[in-house]
């Protein structure tokens, strides 16, 4: 998969794309609007994520211009702004997604998967993690084959972290997925919910599946912590 | 009456010192009239006098009945309500004239004793006062007759009194016509002022834009509303700067923070750290965090105050929202030991931005579990009253001293600092109720007892009944 990264902070180029690269995607970097707007024009792409605040040429210009020309490669739109008229307007221009800074890599992630139609790990409707199983039709939950009684709110939560088992969630996404916008800001919420979910699922059990990765996030995995 | 505005305050004024004004030239008028008249008085008397004396002179004194005749026809005394005496040398009366017609004195109550040439006043033990003048007749070498004429002051007197009548009569009238045509006069030059004071009162820091009337009639009223004009303008211009200044400032804060929390996570998944490493990798990250929270809170908070308040505008029943939410907050507050509660209520139906909506309730809640002991009760109550929406919020938290209580919705404002630091809180919560209240055209009032618990009211306009299909 080849992604664009058109971003002129530096930094955020660099930590975006080497996040991306460990990903195994094939990572390109344009550091201004020029560059960026000539090599989406001379490579095919799968996928473009933007800076709208470019030198040159801006973000928004490069996304009409690549929609003009019948360019397809999806277009995830990175930006400090967020105001509502930005974002109907990056939308009518051709943007398939929006992500607002500061961001979490892990986001990020997320969304750049799902704009390349990645499958998640596991597609069936039951899903894994050790002896932790999900059946998404029932929304029935069993550990070592034990049924686990779940709120609705408990189960959207254990389903989001087993779904991206591995990797680390931040609160942010977690209220964002499993909550709403309303909630952003109130991440003790996801702490409060994540305690309760720990004693129904973990707390008989000497493999711990829920992992706190402090500052971060929570992670769902099997292996044993470094 | 407001005795304490303008135009109670100038009419009572000038109409005192119209009065003090008028009360002065009354007095001169009916002193200098008064005086006037007695001097004419007494001037006619002597004159009478002196005519009766050249009289008795050119008739043969000794001829009494004579002169008594001829006093009578020229002078006729009592048809004219006068005295008249003519009195010898020895005391004795040569003529006395009678009672008058009008019965206005009784002339045989007047001092026998005719005193020395000259006018004096008398009172009669009756009751009238009389001027009198003396003037002596004869020969200047001989003893002399002494001649008296009189007359009453009371027809002067009773011509003064109407006089003052009159002057207490005209005072009424000046003095009414004066209060009115004031009142009147005083009210429409300050009518503009009072529609300066009503457009001022609308104006506040959401509609700076507006303007006071201004007319253009070359007077101070015209230079007033001209001045406050341009102070709103200048008011405008900081506020406008302010805004500018907090979204600038927080979306410049954007990008590195996107690069600090990136790294900083990347960092913290690495394998080989230390315990205490990714203990303090973490707790750096927290702050991140926070500083993220608050920078995302002005951000929202500029935009409300830029009117980029609603991103959708629907009509929705605000009690199922209240309930739907402390349903998913229940948690939160059974964690604490607190019990949070939802008035059962029937629909109250309200318009705007439900995601902002939600989002007061969502803060509101927040707040009270913070602020609530373990053991205590949260309720929640949404109500329609006199028209408006209401919404409740009880807590039997520890409440806020009433100093804090006008500062609460200030942004920053913490009631106590290493409390809700503890919390981890922006301190921007109730700034961004307050703000989306503003724009929805609502308001928020919170009353407060520490030690036993806090209640915020926000109250939102209903939607409008008639346009039950919109939306």
């Amino acid at each position: 998969m080849r992604v664009l990264l058109i971003e002129d902070e530096k930094k955020v180029a660099d930590f975006v794309a080497r996040g991306l690269r460990a990903e195994r995607f094939a990572v390109d970097v344009a550091s201004d609007g020029v560059t960026g707007w000539e090599m989406v024009s001379g490579t095919e792409y799968d996928l473009v994520v933007l800076d709208l605040m470019l030198p040159g040429i801006n973000g928004t210009e490069i996304l009409r211009r690549l929609r003009r020309r019948g360019g397809n490669p999806a277009v995830l739109v990175l930006t400090a702004r967020d105001s509502t008229n930005d974002k109907v307007e990056n939308f009518e221009a051709g943007a398939d997604d929006y992500l607002t800074k500061p961001f979490a890599f892990a986001e990020l992630l997320v969304r750049v998967k799902a704009l390349l139609r990645r499958p998640p790990p596991t597609r069936s409707h039951v899903l894994r993690v050790a002896d932790l199983e999900l059946d998404r039709l029932t929304q029935q939950v069993r550990r070592a084959g034990k049924r686990i009684e779940l709120t609705p709110k408990e189960y959207s939560l254990l389903e989001y972290l087993a779904a991206h088992a591995g990797r680390v969630l931040s609160r942010t996404m977690i209220i964002e997925h499993v909550w709403d916008e309303s909630f952003e800001g109130l991440t003790n919420i996801v702490d409060v919910y994540v305690r309760h979910l720990r004693s129904k699922v973990d707390e008989a059990h000497p493999c711990k599946l829920i992992r706190t990765v402090r500052g971060v996030g929570y992670c769902m995995t099997d292996e044993e912590t470094a | 009456m407001n005795t304490r505005s303008l135009p109670f305050r100038l009419v009572a004024w000038y109409s005192l010192w119209l009065g003090i004004v008028f009360a002065i030239t009354s007095s001169l008028v009916y002193f200098g009239l008064r005086h006037y008249l007695e001097r004419n008085l007494a001037a006619a008397q002597t004159q009478r006098a002196r005519r009766i004396a050249a009289l008795a002179s050119r008739v043969d004194a000794t001829n009494d009945h004579r002169l008594t005749e001829e006093i009578a026809t020229r002078f006729a005394p009592e048809a004219s309500a006068r005295f008249i005496r003519i009195v010898r040398p020895d005391g004795t009366i040569i003529y006395q004239s009678g009672a008058p017609h009008d019965l206005g004195f009784d002339p045989t109550e007047v001092s026998p004793h005719a005193s020395k040439p000259g006018v004096r006043r008398e009172r009669l033990p009756s009751g009238p006062e009389l001027v009198l003048a003396t003037v002596a007749a004869g020969p200047a070498n001989a003893p002399q007759m002494l001649i008296e004429t009189g007359e009453s002051l009371a027809p002067a007197l009773n011509e003064l009194r109407r006089l003052l009548a009159l002057l207490a009569l005209s005072f009424v009238v000046v003095a009414g016509v004066a209060l009115a045509g004031g009142y009147l006069l005083v009210r429409r030059a300050l009518r503009s002022v009072e529609e300066i004071t009503r457009s001022a009162e609308r104006i506040t820091s959401s509609n700076l834009s507006e303007r006071l009337p201004v007319t253009s009639t070359g007077d101070e009223l015209e230079r007033l509303s001209t001045g406050l004009n341009h102070m709103i303008t200048r008011l405008d211009e900081a506020f406008q700067y302010s805004r500018r200044f907090v979204a600038d400032a927080s979306h410049e804060l954007r990008t590195p923070l996107t690069v600090v929390k990136g790294e900083l996570e990347e960092i913290a998944q690495h394998e080989r750290l230390t315990e205490d490493i990714r203990e303090r990798l973490g707790s750096v990250l927290e702050e991140v965090e926070r500083l993220a929270r608050i920078v995302e809170g002005l951000f929202a908070l500029s935009r409300l105050d830029a009117g980029e308040a609603q991103r959708e505008y629907v009509r929705f029943d605000l009690a199922t929202l209240a309930a739907n939410t402390v349903a998913q907050m229940n948690l939160l507050a059974e964690d604490k030991g607190i019990s949070l509660q939802c008035a059962e209520s029937a629909e109250v139906n309200v318009e705007g931005d439900r995601a902002r909506l939600k989002q007061i309730v969502v803060n509101l809640l927040d707040n009270s579990i913070k602020y609530t002991p373990e053991g205590g009760t949260i309720t929640l109550r949404v109500s329609a009253q006199a028209g408006e929406a209401l919404l409740e919020v009880t807590d039997t938290g520890i409440g806020i001293p009433a100093e804090a209580l006008p500062h609460v919705f200030e942004r920053f404002f913490r009631v106590d600092k290493a409390r809700s630091r503890e919390f981890g809180g922006a301190g921007l919560g109730l700034s961004i109720v307050k703000s989306i209240c503003t724009a929805h055209g609502g308001r928020v009032d919170l009353e407060s007892a520490p030690g036993r618990g806090s209640r915020v009211r926000v109250y939102f306009p209903l939607a409008d009944e008639t346009e039950d299909q919109r939306s």
